[in-house]
C-alpha cells in the first residue's frame, strides 16, 4: 500500500470499534432474550469493546 | 412491514405518502425531502420519475459531458479548456488513486474520476437555484453508491486474490494468536464487509440530509418570522420576528458557505475511502 491517509485509517478504525460492540452485544442481546436474562448485552459490548480495542491496537498501535 | 421497510429505505414513503398534497415547503422536517412526480398527470405508476431521479441523471449527463468537452482534440500545448480538464483530472488522479493504491492505481483512475465528480455535482445541486436539494439526502441514493463500491473492492479482491484468499486476508488479521482468531474473525468480517459500506453510504446521507435540514430552518425559518402574522406568531411583538427573520436569513449565507464546504468534502471522502477500500482488498497482508 502507499502512504498512509489518517482520515481513511481513522475511519477503518471507526469501523473497528463500531463491529465489536455491535456484534459481541448483539450476541449476548440474543443471548438474553433466549435465557430471560438481563446482563449478557452488556458483558458483550463490553467484550466487543475490549476485542475491538485490541485489534486496533495491533493493527496501528505499532506503526505510530 | 412497513416500519421495517422504512428502516433500510428511511424516508422513502412512510412519511411522504402521508404528506402527499399537505402544505409543502412550510412545514420543514423529514416530509421536506419528498419526491415530487414530474409527470403526475400520468398516474400513479409514472411516480418514480420524480425530481430527484431527473437531477441525478441530470448530474450524469453533466458530468459526462464536461469530460468530453475537456477531453476532445487534446494538444502537445494545452489551452485553457484543456488546462482546466487536467488540472481536475490531476487532482483526482494524484490526490486520490495514487496517493491511496500505489502502483497499480492506474486501473481504478476513471471510474474514480467519474465517482468524485458525480458526487460533486450532486452535492452542489443541494446549494444551486433550480435544484436547491442535495440528490444523496434520499438515502436510496447513498445506498446505491456504496453499492457500486462494495462490489467494486469485493471484485477487485476476489478476482486477484481468488475468494478463499482474499476471505482469509480480510478476516485474519496478522500478528493475533490463534487462539483469538474464533473470536475476532466475525468481528472483522463484519468490519470489513458490512460495517464499512453501511457507514459510507450513511456518512454521505447524513451530512447531505442534516445540512439540507439546517438550510431549510434558518431560510424558510427565517422567512416565516418576517412574513408571517398569523398562527402560532399572533400577537408577538413584531419588531422582534423580523429581527429574528433578519438575522436568520442573513445568517443562513453562513449556512450555505458551510454546506458548499461539506458538499465538497463529502465527495472527496466517500471517493478517498473507494480508493482505501479498493487498496486493502487488494493489499497482500493486513
Amino acid at each position: 500500500m502507499g502512504d498512509r491517509n489518517g482520515t481513511s485509517d481513522g475511519y477503518r478504525v471507526l469501523s473497528l470499534m463500531l463491529a465489536g460492540p455491535a456484534l459481541y452485544g448483539g450476541i449476548g442481546w440474543l443471548l438474553d432474550a433466549w435465557l430471560h436474562t438481563s446482563w449478557l448485552l452488556l458483558v458483550g459490548v463490553m467484550v466487543g469493546l475490549g476485542l475491538s480495542t485490541y485489534l486496533v491496537i495491533s493493527r496501528y498501535g505499532r506503526t505510530v | 412491514m412497513p416500519g421495517l421497510t422504512g428502516l433500510f429505505i428511511p424516508l422513502e414513503w412512510d412519511v411522504c405518502t402521508h404528506t402527499e398534497g399537505g402544505e409543502e415547503g412550510l412545514i420543514i422536517g423529514v416530509g421536506s425531502f419528498c419526491a415530487r412526480p414530474l409527470f403526475p398527470g400520468l398516474g400513479p405508476e409514472f411516480y418514480w420519475i420524480n425530481n430527484q431521479l431527473f437531477q441525478a441523471v441530470l448530474g450524469a449527463v453533466l458530468v459526462i459531458g464536461f469530460w468530453l468537452w475537456v477531453s476532445y482534440s487534446h494538444k502537445l500545448v494545452p489551452g485553457k479548456r484543456q488546462y482546466f480538464g487536467e488540472l481536475a483530472y490531476n487532482f483526482v488522479r494524484d490526490g486520490i488513486a495514487r496517493d491511496m493504491l500505489g502502483h497499480d492505481f492506474r486501473k481504478f483512475v476513471p471510474y474514480l474520476v467519474a465517482l468524485f465528480s458525480f458526487l460533486l455535482v450532486n452535492n452542489l445541486f443541494g446549494q444551486f437555484f433550480l435544484f436547491m436539494f442535495p440528490t444523496f439526502s434520499k438515502i436510496g441514493y447513498a445506498w446505491g453508491l456504496a453499492g457500486l463500491t462494495f462490489l467494486l473492492y469485493n471484485g477487485v479482491g476476489i478476482y486477484k486474490h481468488g475468494l478463499l484468499k482474499y476471505l482469509k486476508n480480510n478476516t485474519m488479521p496478522a500478528g493475533v494468536p490463534w487462539w483469538m482468531l474464533p473470536l475476532v474473525m466475525p468481528l472483522e468480517f463484519l468490519s470489513n464487509f458490512i460495517i464499512r459500506p453501511i457507514t459510507l453510504a450513511l456518512r454521505l446521507f447524513a451530512n447531505l440530509f442534516g445540512g439540507h435540514l439546517v438550510v431549510l430552518v434558518f431560510v424558510v425559518g427565517g422567512t416565516m418570522l418576517l412574513t408571517w402574522t398569523e398562527g402560532p406568531l399572533n400577537g408577538k411583538p413584531e419588531w422582534l420576528l423580523h429581527t429574528a427573520g433578519g438575522v436568520a436569513l442573513v445568517f443562513s449565507l453562513a449556512i450555505f458557505a458551510l454546506e458548499l464546504f461539506v458538499s465538497v468534502m463529502q465527495a472527496y471522502i466517500f471517493t478517498v475511502l473507494t480508493a482505501q477500500y479498493v487498496a486493502s482488498a487488494l493489499a497482500d497482508e493486513h
